[in-house]
């Protein structure tokens, strides 16, 4: 339960109020991204039930 | 707050590991969620992630999770020196995996690497349990608890931990010599210890001095409980037992060093497949006619490091003080195969 909610949590910040998150579903496009902006990558691995 | 964070990284969310390089990402597949920050060159700041044998999210936490994130672009910021990149491994390098999931145009999961991985150490001769169907080492059997909304800032240290030296408030701050910033990073270095292993080098930062601790490793300081694992090479046999005290050992003129154990939970699974017939209260004294292994200290355990999925073992039982024999039967958990 506490899982889901984090879950939903992180979700939901990516989603309400901070909606300008792009959440790419690529990793070869977030290093290509990365590369260009000099950002770090904050990289998610989730296991879809 | 994380999400004034997250803005200032380039996210991504990866759901299938089809093309991900696991070598690079290698980490316990059993965490629903797990992870990595890192920049454009690969290199890895820290992980965040990581779980125990009673929860997927025993080590997860929102705080702790944005203190990941600003730490992160700190390190960011002043480029840490690079670090060796680990071989690239990819899931197509896996037959088996192959065969059962690119092949049916099934989802290439987490969980299900770690247990393909397996499978092929198995085929290799190369599976080694004590390291690889017992990752992930539990920090509180070595007396570790952490306050976890606060990273990796001690909030209890007892048992071997507490011997060494530990007090609540230290930071952990190296396992065996290599920086860690989260529980992830501590749990990836731990599970990189020999199960032959008897100390743990740990530094800790404590009113911002650096203090080496040198823990020392209690025997079986590896063993969890695997159950949530889903193993495809590990032994099932639906019965749990605990090990015979010294005296309950020596009143039945047992070894002490032995692995005699009592029954204490038999599922009904093992009736209905036909796999033995322990009863709860039973002394199991021997198996296959040993009393004694250098790992285990139950018969449970016995099997689970000395029998691979689908062997049988006879069990030496004694039963309202009667000595009997009984033929066991292992089998193999198949988890979407």
């Amino acid at each position: 339960m506490r899982l889901l909610l984090l879950v939903f949590g992180l979700a939901a910040m990516a989603m309400g109020q901070d909606d300008d998150i792009v959440w790419l579903d690529s990793y070869a496009e977030a290093v290509k991204t990365a590369k260009a902006t000099g950002k770090p990558i904050f990289l998610e691995f989730r296991c879809e039930p | 707050m994380l999400g004034k964070l997250l803005r200032q990284y380039v996210c991504v969310r990866i759901t299938r590991m089809d093309t991900i390089d696991i070598g690079l990402f290698e980490h316990d597949r059993n965490n629903t969620l797990y992870f990595y920050l890192l920049n454009a060159d690969e290199q890895i700041y820290m992980r965040y992630g990581g779980r125990d044998s009673t929860s997927p999210d025993a080590y997860l936490n929102l705080e702790s999770l944005t203190l990941a994130a600003a730490k992160g672009l700190e390190l960011h910021a002043n480029r840490p020196a690079a670090t060796v990149r680990p071989k690239p491994d990819f899931p197509k390098n896996y037959a088996l995996l192959v065969e059962r999931t690119f092949a049916k145009n099934q989802c290439v999961e987490c969980h299900l690497i770690g247990d393909y991985q397996n499978l092929h150490r198995q085929q290799d001769g190369t599976l080694d349990k004590l390291q690889h169907l017992f990752r992930s080492p539990d920090l509180k059997a070595i007396g570790v608890s952490l306050d976890v909304p606060k990273g990796l800032v001690v909030k209890e240290a007892t048992g071997a931990a507490g011997e060494a030296g530990m007090k609540a408030g230290d930071r952990i701050a190296q396992w065996e010599g290599k920086t860690v910033w989260t529980f992830g990073d501590v749990q990836h270095r731990y599970n990189e210890t020999p199960r032959t292993a008897s100390v743990a080098k740990v530094t800790v930062e404590r009113v911002g001095a650096m203090v080496e601790l040198a823990i020392a490793l209690p025997v079986r300081w590896w063993l969890t409980d695997t159950k949530f694992r889903q193993s495809s090479v590990e032994p099932r046999f639906f019965f749990d037992d605990r090990p015979l005290s010294g005296e309950e050992k020596k009143a039945m003129g047992l070894p002490a060093e032995g692995f005699a154990s009592m029954v204490k939970y038999v599922s009904s699974t093992a009736k209905t497949m036909e796999l033995h017939g322990l009863e709860v209260g039973d002394v199991i004294t021997a198996v296959d006619g040993k009393r004694v292994d250098s790992h285990a200290h139950t018969a449970t355990l016995y099997l689970v490091l000395r029998k691979a999925p689908g062997d049988g073992a006879t069990l030496e039982v004694m039963r309202g003080g009667k000595k009997i024999e009984m033929a066991l039967k292992t089998m193999q958990m198949s988890f979407r195969k």
